[in-house]
């Protein structure tokens, strides 16, 4: 009776073992293997392509009514286009085997995950079999489009910052123009700016808090020519002295307000997608933010009298003047899809053909992403909209660059930003030293 | 055993009542004054949260605590905004799934820890009570990893299936029921000729109803009220959201005002309270016997 | 009523008559098994297995969707030695371990204490003070940052009218764990039920007793309820440290909120908003594990949550088989 006992024993054992070996290495999800590129499907072949994207609302229906565009070319072509999908949930649909065919994001900030990680498929034997001009992008959007030479991705639409000026505040108080340097900036700030007879902030000039709106270190960086990385591809924020300049200039319009009346000032402001916006309601006459606030104005404050400006730039770099932070939203074709062949016929039609490029555009107010679109004559976008134009042809678009563990070294930069204007840090040059450490010691931890 | 229906401690006043010293009636003003202070301090949240789910839109924005003006259909509204209804259905869905996944798979367990004597029931006793104790996200990434490996994310299937496995908490909770049993009847029931399942149908689940429905009521709750979970497993796929994740992000995505963010707050609270309304006999009688003595 | 919670099974099964239980035994060994065959797969499949798996992937570095590469102690030297978040995040969490564990148990005993002299409307009191702990912790998350939202929340709006400047209260990085910790308190109504009911145990003559000997209210609580329910406390004790441990979605939800963000689980570079103060640990530990492509890592602080997490629970296991044995 002890041998078969025993050995069905042991063979419950190795299967318990098997079992367990399947679990932990059975990590590899979904298909793979996607060395080549994939055939586009014969006209008589059924396909049903499912879009994923983080718009939602009214923005969802005008990237719909593109997407029924190509369904009418590709009639054997039919497309499932869900909504309010961001960067977690693409990446989570991945991993748990269920991806889109295609994934649009949001943020550049995941590039380097999406890339390096082969969440998303490298684009490179499509592009190669189709011949795809390249230089139809500008350099900058080449750049947050690929991650170390693999480029997985394609940019749909782009969003470039520019300063955004409410008129009739600056008429009441004879400003003429809107600010080209930081001096000018500050100086505009301080005539802007009015106070409740109880010392807190009625209406601010503009506001310097980073985190706040679109007031992120990235944004600003550009306007001051820093640099994230070094030759040698390490972080460079203490031996830059335009980080130095840039937060230092950060901590004086700070001090301006006061920290603890712009902080409250901010937490009782309205949110920055909604309707009762400060700009919206004339409780800041000046800000940073991207062009895609020319559509928000116009639906949620049509009576805003504003104008818009290339963001102004450090005193001593007046040849940055024009250029602006670009970032935007990228499309690529994720692990494990059944349908990659179509899939990249759809990124193809959303990346390059002119006619949708200008339907999106005019639709959701974003900047149109190949030059054919540009300067496209179909374009109808609000007056406002010609500064964004512009700074996106100009050679000074800057983005932040990709990196392995994606914003996390834009989250350190900004959680020095926080501690920076709280007064919290006191030696800025150590906390840069520190943080370039720390982002240096992070991109280690994904690494092989 | 108290209940929540029971005047307290009738035992320790009963002397002092018959004859009320001036100085009790001041004690019972002072003690009924804090009370009642108390009470006010723990209902008043949620009046102003019902208070703002019936303003207008502009007046959300003000600091006003009164509606000027009543507007129930910004109740409708919240269903307009979102798929509410198909959130609650998921919602029912993992919590009655994982009721009575709880209620199979955990009842016979308790009833072997609480009633029969085996080698290692303290070991596993201890087991229990150490799973059960265990933050969630300490085993987050393989479980993940394993239903992604099946494919299985995105369904409501990993946030199930475990309770069908024995559910650590609520066998902790129904063993302390089961042992409350009298001997006695199990040993007539054996006369009886009833085996262990008999016995665990006839005899045990007839006498401990009062913990079944404890130890429902709180699986019940605990998965409605969950989020750790569906964020983990049902995020990707909105037609999977419950109520709880969908409340999470209802105010960033749909860019709305505190008025419908709260008549939302509202309509995923009705239901606890309907809940409790219904059974609070049986939640205190569970919660007191987790308090356990050593 | 309180159950003890060891001895009462082999108490009942002891006082069965002793020459049948060999024969008992044999015979319900396979009923043993049936009983407890659901149980064991589920502890294998979400407890045994999970464990050693996460020990494995703490050497490992693995994002989800690649086969997981070896890297030694990496993760480990990195968590203690570079990454400055998870020290931000121990300290959040273990700020919380100590104010929330002794502020519940404070809060509900004194809670406790008033609802066992309340005799008229105490039924509906106790009702109105647990129902808060049944709400849906994003409910009342969301609850609590709307009333306490600087601008126009009405607990600011009433510091207005008596005068008082109100703060920031989740949008202040010193304010945003003790907000969470009075949204904590709100919704300790289990708490004090249990304590309640271990009061309500106390035998009435005990007090009369001491009355009669001249023991003040302090003195009566000291001498008589607290060792009378120190057993219970101490459950309540392990409970709520373990409960601050994993605490994950009322931090996410506050920060979130608060930030004005237009994510589920908030924008990536506004976790622990504001500056990192809500930042617990299991939320870092989600936010490497599952946004970051990190899994490795978040394995690793996931090793340290539970020795952490099991110390705690070793000591509730040690002072329960001490009452087991103090019972036979």
């Amino acid at each position: 009776m002890r041998t078969p006992r025993r050995a069905a024993l042991s063979r419950a054992a190795t299967c318990s073992v098997g079992a367990l070996v399947l679990l932990l290495s059975a990590c590899t999800a979904g298909g793979g293997g996607s060395n080549g590129a994939q055939e586009a499907p014969s006209a008589d072949q059924k396909v049903t392509l499912t879009v994923y994207s983080n718009f939602a609302d009214r923005e969802l229906g005008i990237l719909n009514k593109v997407l029924d565009g190509f369904h009418t070319a590709h009639p054997n072509i039919t497309i499932n286009s869900q909504g309010s999908q961001d960067d977690d949930k693409i990446t989570q649909s991945i991993r748990g085997g269920n991806p889109p065919d295609v994934a649009i994001s949001f943020s550049t900030d995941n590039i380097g995950q999406f890339c390096s990680s082969g969440a998303w498929q490298d684009l490179k034997p499509y592009i190669d079999r189709d011949k795809v001009d390249l230089t139809q992008i500008p350099q900058a959007v080449q750049d947050y489009t690929q991650f170390k030479g693999t480029r997985c991705a394609l940019p749909m639409l782009a969003d470039d910052y520019g300063l955004y000026y409410n008129k009739d505040l600056f008429a009441a108080k004879g400003i003429t123009a809107p600010p080209k340097t930081m001096s000018e900036l500050l100086e505009d700030t301080k005539k802007l700016t009015e106070f409740n007879a109880d010392g807190s902030i009625k209406v601010a000039g503009f506001i310097p808090q980073f985190g706040f709106y679109a007031n992120h270190p990235q944004v600003w960086a550009p306007q001051f020519g820093a640099k994230w990385l070094d030759n040698n591809g390490k972080s460079d924020l203490a031996t830059d002295p335009a980080w130095t300049e840039m937060f230092n200039f950060q901590k004086q319009l700070v001090d301006f307000y006061g920290w603890d009346k712009l902080q409250k000032f901010t937490a009782g402001l309205g949110q920055e997608y909604s309707p009762d916006h400060a700009f919206n309601k004339g409780q800041v006459a000046m800000m940073y933010d991207g062009e895609y606030r020319t559509a928000f104005l116009k639906s949620d404050a049509p009576n805003v009298n504003y104008d818009t400006a290339p963001s102004p730039v450090a005193d001593d770099k007046s040849n940055l003047y024009g250029g602006g932070y670009v970032t935007g939203t990228i499309i690529g074709i994720p692990k494990g899809v059944k349908n990659a062949g179509a899939a990249w016929e759809l990124i193809k039609y959303l990346s390059f053909d002119t006619n949708a490029l200008v339907q999106l555009a005019n639709g959701l107010g974003n900047v149109p992403t190949t030059k054919a679109a540009l300067h496209s004559s179909d374009l109808k976008l609000p007056a406002q909209f010609n500064t964004f134009l512009k700074v996106f042809d100009n050679p000074n678009l800057a983005n932040n660059p990709a990196s392995p563990n994606g914003g996390a070294y834009l989250k350190t930069v900004e959680d020095l930003g926080s501690s920076w204007q709280s007064g919290t840090v006191k030696d800025l040059h150590a906390a840069f030293a520190q943080a370039d450490k720390t982002i240096d010691d992070a991109k280690a931890l994904g690494g092989n | 055993m108290a209940t929540l229906t029971a005047t307290a401690a009738p035992t320790r006043s009963a002397a002092l009542r018959k004859k009320r010293h001036p100085r009790d009636i001041v004690g019972w003003v002072a003690v009924h004054a804090v009370a009642l202070a108390m009470g006010i301090g723990f209902a008043l949240p949620i009046v102003f949260v019902v208070l703002t789910a019936f303003m207008s839109d502009q007046q959300a924005l003000t600091s006003d605590l009164w509606p000027r003006s009543w507007h129930p259909e910004n109740f409708l509204e919240v269903f307009d905004k979102a798929p509410m209804l198909e959130f609650f259905g998921n919602s029912l869905l993992y919590s009655v799934l994982a009721t009575a996944g709880m209620l199979l798979s955990s009842i016979p367990a308790a009833y072997a820890l609480a009633r029969l004597r085996f080698r290692g029931s303290n070991f596993i006793f201890m087991l229990v009570i150490a799973a059960m104790m265990l933050p969630p996200q300490v085993v987050a990434v393989p479980i993940y990893s394993m239903w992604a490996n099946l494919h299985l994310t995105g369904t409501l299937w990993p946030l199930v299936v475990p309770y069908f496995l024995g559910d650590a908490f609520s066998i902790f909770l129904l063993r302390q029921f089961f042992v409350t049993v009298p001997q006695d009847y199990f040993d007539a029931a054996r006369m009886d000729g009833c085996n262990e399942f008999q016995m665990l149908y006839r005899v045990l689940v007839p006498m401990t109803k009062p913990g079944l429905a404890a130890a429902g009521l709180f699986t019940f709750l605990y998965t409605w009220n969950d989020y750790f979970g569906p964020l983990l497993y049902v995020g990707e796929k909105q037609d999977s959201w419950t109520l709880s994740l969908a409340l999470a992000s209802f105010r960033g995505m749909h860019q709305v005002q505190w008025n419908l963010t709260m008549a939302a707050t509202v309509l995923v609270l009705v239901p606890v309270i309907v809940l409790f309304l219904f059974a609070q006999k049986s939640f205190v009688k569970g919660i007191t016997f987790t308090g356990v003595k050593g | 009523m309180t159950a003890t919670l060891l001895g009462s099974a082999d108490a009942a099964a002891a006082s069965a008559p002793s020459r049948g239980r060999a024969r008992r035994r044999s015979r319900h060994l396979k009923w043993v098994l049936l009983f407890l065959a659901p149980w064991a797969a589920g502890m294998v499949l979400f407890f045994v297995y999970p464990l050693l798996a996460t020990v494995y992937f703490s050497f490992t570095n693995y994002d989800g969707l690649n086969t997981a590469d070896f890297v030694g102690l990496r993760n480990y030297v990195f968590m203690f030695t570079s990454d400055p978040l998870v020290k931000a995040a121990a300290y959040n969490t273990l700020w919380l371990v100590v104010i929330l564990t002794i502020g519940r148990l404070l809060f509900a005993m004194g809670v406790a204490q008033i609802l066992t002299k309340v005799r008229n409307g105490s039924g509906f009191l106790r009702a109105l003070c647990y129902l808060p702990s049944l709400a849906p912790p994003v409910a009342a998350t969301l609850t609590f940052v709307f009333l306490f939202n600087p601008g126009t929340g009405p607990v600011n709006t009433i510091l207005g009218w008596l005068g008082i400047n109100g703060p920031l209260w989740f949008n202040d990085p010193n304010l945003s764990k003790p907000s969470l910790t009075l949204l904590t308190l709100w919704g300790s109504g289990e708490l004090m039920i249990i304590i309640l009911a271990a009061m309500l145990d106390v035998p009435a003559d005990l007090y009369e007793a001491a009355q009669i000997d001249g023991a003040g209210p302090w003195m009566r609580f000291r001498k008589i309820t607290l060792p009378s329910i120190a057993p219970v406390l101490l459950f309540g004790v392990v409970n709520s440290i373990i409960f601050a441990l994993q605490y994950f979605t009322q931090a996410v939800v506050a920060g979130s909120v608060a930030s004005g963000s237009a994510d589920a689980v908030g924008n990536s570079k506004l976790i622990g908003f504001p500056d990192n103060s809500t930042l617990t640990f299991p939320v870092w530990m989600y936010n490497e594990g599952f946004r970051s492509y990190h899994m490795g890592y978040a394995s690793a602080m996931a090793v340290l949550l539970f020795i952490v997490s099991f110390a705690f629970t070793a000591i509730l296991i040690r002072q329960l088989r001490a009452g087991k044995a103090e019972a036979s």
